[in-house]
């Protein structure tokens, strides 16, 4: 059990993956933001993929264990502390009965808090994923609130560290369906700065104004990392609480491998996109998977882990 | 027509609302290899390939030969009679704006059955045609932040229901309480692609 004293400035319950097989129907298919970063949280601590988790925004909570977890952090690395100690992302942690887990701020918008066993949340449209928009699953359909209690499944004893690389450099994107709409290289050519309409649905980017030569398409559906251009001629990313479709040009998309980066940017961040083909897409998403799995035994704390309690009992 | 839409997807245009339920729903009940999910739009499916499967081209001989044995005919969906107290914000600017009474837009808004061509923007939203050309009107130029649960809308030839307190710039002329989702429900949108819906005055 896990009691939420402080709640963050926008803490919910994800998965990654959210509630696919639902478009037809307009239910979007959520999920963690940056998925790829929940798989990971996950594994460290030995859960499923998809197991329900906590996605931290900003400024994360402060959490008192009732009963003793062991928990990870992945995506953005946040200030953190475990008993007033400092605990690093990317590897487990225990969790004592009683104790208090800080989250501070990170160097990005978003990261996920694993606990081993998942949390417990009845699952909706076959997700425990929080649709916030529109208020359902997770917990109450709501971010957490202070004196929230969450119960965690059963747990295996996996304790374990990450020793993968996070992708940098420009983001990269492949032509969409109205790439002629726009002029060669008009997104990137540009430096973008992540405008405050930021949120789990879209990231908007201030730039240069861009004028597609068509404004209004037919509403069409749209895959993670769509590029809509709407008439006020700021770009926005659209991310896992995406509507299912969207009526605005589409000259390209972010690539698979780098939505989860778009959802760690902060407002103020800047950031330049690169054309790449559809196959070096691949590539990237498969190099990400790859990633995934550099997993080892969690093993001594590093001396920059003082906090770290490991597999001690 | 087929396009690539990104490094995973296509986008399979179909010219018309019923064509694009039609392949979306053939590809639900009987999935192409390599097919994740099929999301249809006004006119369109979205089809999403796996990531780390065959490239999205490689699919397109075999949606061209699904999309040639596609039943042209839609099945008539069910009818839905919803009961709207005609009061929305933006009613006496919608008469202005085509040029007639509030109790014309009334009349023209009840007096046509719609049809849900596909359902989009929130659970439980489904875009409702065609409005008769009387009753057309542009979307708000600065869009709501928040337009609330219920609010019964038009926009161009497409009519809908807010389904929750969302943010939108379609014009409301009326509300009601009909729910239109339920997570827990199956299924759980109430309005589905190809269901008919006629609106009638709460008195």
């Amino acid at each position: 059990m896990i009691e939420v004293v402080e709640p963050g400035s926008l803490t919910s319950v994800q998965a990654a993956g959210g509630r696919p097989g639902w478009r037809h129907l307009g239910v979007p298919v959520g999920g963690a933001a940056d998925g790829w970063s929940a798989r990971l949280a996950n594994r460290l601590v030995g859960n499923a993929d998809d197991a329900a988790l906590l996605e931290v925004t900003l400024v994360g909570p402060t959490l008192r264990f009732v009963t003793r977890a062991r928990v990870a952090l992945a995506g953005a690395r946040f200030e953190a502390s475990l008993d007033g100690l400092a605990i690093a992302s990317f590897v487990t942690h225990e969790a004592r009965e009683g104790s208090t887990l800080r989250i501070g701020a990170g160097d990005g918008a978003r990261a996920y808090l694993a606990m081993a066993g998942g949390i417990e949340v009845e699952p909706l449209l076959g997700s425990a994923a929080t649709d916030l928009r529109s208020g359902f699953g997770g917990l109450e359909g709501r971010a957490l609130r202070a004196g929230d209690v969450m119960a965690l499944g059963p747990a295996s004893d996996v304790a374990r560290r990450w020793t993968g690389a996070l992708p940098e450099g420009p983001i990269r994107i492949v032509d969409g369906p109205h790439v002629d709409s726009l002029g060669p290289g008009a997104l990137a050519d540009a430096e973008w700065t992540v405008s405050t309409a930021a949120d789990r649905a879209a990231v908007r980017f201030d730039g240069p104004h861009l004028a597609p030569s068509e404004s209004d398409v037919a509403s069409m559906g749209l895959p993670l990392g769509a590029i809509q251009v709407p008439p006020d001629g700021h770009p926005i990313v659209m991310l896992a609480d995406r509507p299912v479709t969207g009526g605005y040009p589409v000259p390209g998309c972010v690539i698979g491998a780098d939505v989860g980066r778009v959802a760690r940017l902060r407002p103020g961040d800047t950031v330049r996109f690169a054309s790449v083909s559809p196959q070096d897409a691949r590539r990237a998403f498969r190099d990400r998977e790859d990633e995934l799995a550099a997993l080892t035994e969690a093993g001594a704390p590093e001396d920059d882990e003082l906090g770290w309690t490991g597999a001690l009992e | 027509m087929i396009r690539p839409f990104g490094e995973a997807a296509l986008l399979v245009e179909l010219g018309s609302p019923d064509r694009a339920q039609s392949l979306a729903a053939s590809l639900r009940t009987d999935p192409l290899r390599g097919v994740v999910e099929a999301v249809p739009g006004l006119a369109s499916v979205l089809v999403e390939v796996a990531p780390l499967g065959a490239r999205p081209g490689a699919l397109a001989p075999a949606l061209r030969k699904r999309i040639a044995t596609l039943e042209s005919v839609p099945q008539p969906g069910r009818l839905h009679t919803i009961r709207v107290v005609y009061d929305g914000a933006d009613l006496e600017e919608v008469a202005s704006l085509s040029g007639q009474t509030p109790d014309d837009v009334v009349a023209l808004h009840t007096g046509t059955e719609l049809r849900v061509l596909f359902c989009g923007f929130a659970p439980g939203f489904a875009y409702l045609g065609d409005l008769p050309s009387a009753l057309r009107v542009d979307r708000l130029p600065t869009p709501r932040t928040r337009t609330p649960a219920g609010s019964v809308a038009i926009a161009g030839r497409m009519s809908g229901i807010y389904p929750a307190d969302l943010p939108g710039g379609w014009r409301v002329i009326g509300r009601t309480d009909v729910e239109l989702f339920d997570p827990r429900r199956d299924p759980p949108v109430l309005l589905l692609p190809g269901d008919r819906v006629r609106f009638e005055p709460a008195r």
